[in-house]
Order: C-alpha cells, then structure tokens, then sequence
C-alpha cells in the first residue's frame, strides 16, 4: 500500500491512520462491501495478529466494524471512519 | 456539479457550500445536479425539487489515496454521461478543488459545456509548501482545472491572491464569491440544557466551542494548551471540540498532558441540526485555525448570535472585524487565545456586543446572492466558451 499521509504537524499514529485511508480506498463502507481481514492482512503485508490489534483500536474509537460472514471476519468503516480518513487529505 | 462530499458525508467546507450554493440554484428555479461519492446509510440517487443528488460508489479498488481519486472521477464521468443522456446537456459543469478535476475537464470537452472551477483552499497552503510527488500531482491538477475553466471563482480576498500568484489565472478570470449562510437555519426552538447536557457541560458553566477537521490546521491543539489558562480565570467553564479527524487521538492525548482532560468534550461528528444547536448553545466559538481560506463556522457563529475569536489569517481576517464582531488573534498562540476568550467570557457587554455585531454581518451573507451572482459566471463562462 501507498497510503502514506505527508501533512505536518502532530497526529494519529501512523498505523491506524494508513488502515483507514486503506480501508477507504479498498471500498469497504458497508457491511455488503466488507473485507477479509485475512486478505487485508496479505495486502498490507502485515500478520493477521498485527492487524488485528490495529482494527481493535479503529473499532474502539468507533471508525471500524468488525464481522463475522460466510465463517469469515471481515471488516468495513463506519460513516465516522470514512470522515476521519478523507480528513488526512482535506 | 462535482464534489466529493455533499451531506452526509461532510468533510470539510466543501460539502457545505455545494449544499447551500445547489439548494439555492434550485430554489431560484434551475435544475440542478450534484455527483458526489456515496456514503453509508445515504441514498444514491436523492431529489428536492429541482435538485437531483447522486451518489456514485467507487467499484473498484484502488492501491492509494491518489489513485482512488482518479478511480473516482472515473465514476464521476460515467455518472455525467449517463445524466446527459437521460436528461440532455448541462449548460455549465462546476468543479470544487483538485479533487474532480479530471471528470470536469473530461465532462467539458465531451459534452462541449463550459467549465466553472471553484477555488476552496490549494494543495501549497494545505501542506506548507510541501515538496512531495503528491502534491506535485495535487498542484497541478489546480493549475490544469484553472486553465481550462472559463472562469475561475474563490472564496474569498485571501483565495484570490493565491489563485493569481501561485496558479497564474489571468485576473479577468477569477471571480471572488464567499460562503454563506442559511439564517433560518439558527431560528426556531432551541433545547440548550439539553443539549449542554449531552456534551456534560454542566449549569452554570461557559461552554466554549471549537468546530472542525481534528486536523493540525484546524489550530486545536493550541487551543487545548490555551484551555488551562481560561481555566484558572473562568474555572466553571468547559471546552467541547465537535469533529472528526485523524488527529483526535494526539488531541486527546494533549488534553490529558495538560490535565484538562476531565474538562473537555470531544464531541465527535454531528449532523447540521446538532451543530446548530451546538452553536446557539455556546458562550464562545473559538477558531483556532493555522489557515483558514474562507472558515465557514466563524459565519455560522455569527449567525447563531454567538461571539468569536478567531486567528488573524486567510479568510477569516476577512470576515472578521477585530474587535467589532469578533475578537482576533495571532495563529499559533495560545497565550493569546486564552486572553481572547477570558475577555468574552468574563465581560458580559462586550460579549453580547460581539454577538449582536456578529448576527447582523452574518445576514448579509445569503445562499441566495451567492447563488445569483454564480449564475453570473456561468452565463459569462457560456459566453467565453466557444466551439467550433
């Protein structure tokens, strides 16, 4: 992923802030559009574990939700989530 | 009309003036239609009258924030097409910022309807100068949209000048047009304890308000480092910060590091009639803003009756008259801030002054003078458009 955010200054911490433009751009905005976490996790290239505990802070703070379809868990943003990561480019 | 937010799905500035100016247009007799993303739980297509929304999903996946973008103007321009046919040609396309570009210029010279570009902020002002490949890109979108738009609109004085030396648009070209407001918006009933109470702001207590992007320009982090300082002058007070951004954790964390965590509501998104209600509930509005090319809020502020203080940059030094309507101070300054808001909170006339200054400067902005001198443009754009 090339989801980099370049504004100055103090911020999110770099991993929920890259999860959440990715989640945005990938399309996951509605439990419909919701994505394996598995398949995530092979495209950012990071463990399932890993990732994991970065959704656990996204649904948390309420920008995430994560599911349960088909035996799979998945993943997709809330309205707040797509705010908060088309906020990074506003 | 392209933008990449309407409400729901509200930003920034953007969603709000694409509102007010479409609504507007529609109510002076136009058929107007606004492309825009979707958003979760808002419908795809939306009618009011002779207002038409729609709300295109983006199918398929994209690697980066930039790529998505041209991924979504992509959309944008099957959308457009697909409305010229079922309801013929537009007499203008209007673009917002970078971010439909592409589409707008592609709109433009496929359907050979003029091409009106409105300025809200530039990508050089958003990032301080940043030397990145993606605002390389960013940048010059803005210069590709401003030259092939008839004519160019910005949102204020501040706006203009940046247009004119960073992009090189000929003068004849740019229009300034504010923002505005909708003034029955902050009429009618208001629940203010309830609503106080919801953000734990209790009786007897000031509420001062920040409303925004939790972005680094926004400026609420000085605002939060000012807040111990009104606390030792108006201790009964509480600091409530409505948005969403990426910065609300470091925010939160700033809080905690200068032990006013316990006194400050983090409010999160709200709708319009929530923000509304917000406002007219305050004691103060505090715009901290590092830059600030128009600030809408400070207008809606005003026109909720409530005093100001608002940093000396961009737009808002022109919206604001220190002082008279409002009370401005240097960005990035948070001893100021807190002297700023102290004062309002501690001086009852000059508050009430303020805000009474305030209310009449916010009527004079209307959606409906907006709307018609925009109408200007595009009949000028029309004229300035030929094809042979």
């Amino acid at each position: 992923m090339c989801t980099k955010m370049r504004r100055d200054g103090p911020s999110m911490n770099e991993g929920p802030k890259i999860l959440l433009s990715a989640l945005m751009v990938l399309g996951a905005q509605s439990p419909e559009k919701a994505l394996p976490i598995d398949e995530l996790a092979t495209k950012l290239g990071m463990g399932v574990p890993e990732l994991q505990r970065e959704l656990d802070k996204l649904t948390e703070a309420g920008y995430a939700v994560t599911t349960r379809q088909e035996g799979r868990a998945k993943v997709y943003l809330t309205g707040t989530g797509v705010i908060t990561a088309s906020s990074a480019y506003s | 009309m392209l933008c990449w937010e309407y409400p729901p799905r509200i930003i920034g500035g953007l969603a709000r003036h694409v509102e007010g100016l479409s609504r507007a247009l529609a109510s002076l007799g136009h058929e107007v239609h606004v492309i825009t993303l979707d958003f979760p739980g808002a419908p795809y297509e939306e009618r009011r009258g002779s207002l038409y929304i729609h709300r295109v999903p983006v199918s398929v996946p994209a690697p980066s924030f930039h790529s998505w973008v041209l991924l979504f103007n992509h959309f944008f321009e099957k959308r457009a097409g697909q409305l010229a046919h079922e309801f013929g040609a537009p007499d203008v396309f209007h673009i917002h910022d970078w971010l439909t570009v592409p589409a707008g210029v592609t709109a433009k010279h496929l359907l050979r309807t003029p091409l009106v570009m409105t300025f809200h902020s530039t990508e050089a002002s958003r990032s301080s100068n940043s030397v990145s490949t993606e605002s390389a890109m960013v940048e010059g979108l803005e210069w590709w949209g401003s030259f092939e738009a008839a004519r160019v609109i910005a949102v204020s004085g501040w706006m203009k000048s940046e247009v004119l030396t960073r992009l090189k648009t000929p003068e004849e070209k740019v229009e300034q047009i504010p923002n505005a407001v909708e003034p029955l918006k902050f009429e009618g009933r208001l629940d203010a304890k309830a609503t106080r109470a919801r953000w734990n702001v209790r009786e007897g207590q000031k509420m001062i308000t920040a409303v925004g992007r939790l972005t680094p320009q926004k400026g609420f982090d000085d605002l939060i480092r000012a807040y111990p300082a009104i606390r030792r002058a108006v201790p009964e007070s509480r600091l409530v910060i409505v948005g969403e951004g990426h910065m609300r954790a470091e925010l939160e964390s700033i809080a905690e590091q200068e032990h006013v965590r316990d006194f400050t509501t983090f409010a999160g998104f709200i709708n319009d009639s929530e923000l509304v209600a917000g406002l007219r509930s305050s004691d103060v509005v505090v715009v901290p803003s590092r830059f600030e090319p128009f600030g809408i809020i400070a207008l809606e502020a005003m026109a909720a009756g409530v005093p100001l203080v608002v940093s000396r940059v961009g737009g808002l030094a022109e919206i604001v008259e220190d002082s008279v309507d409002g009370i401005e101070v240097e960005p990035n300054n948070p001893s100021a801030i807190a002297a700023a808001t102290v004062r309002i909170l501690s001086d009852r006339e000059l508050a009430s002054r303020l805000a009474t200054r305030g209310e009449e400067k916010a009527k004079t902005y209307s959606w409906e003078n907006v709307a018609r001198r925009t109408i200007g443009v595009y009949q000028d754009a029309a004229r300035w458009t030929k094809y042979e």
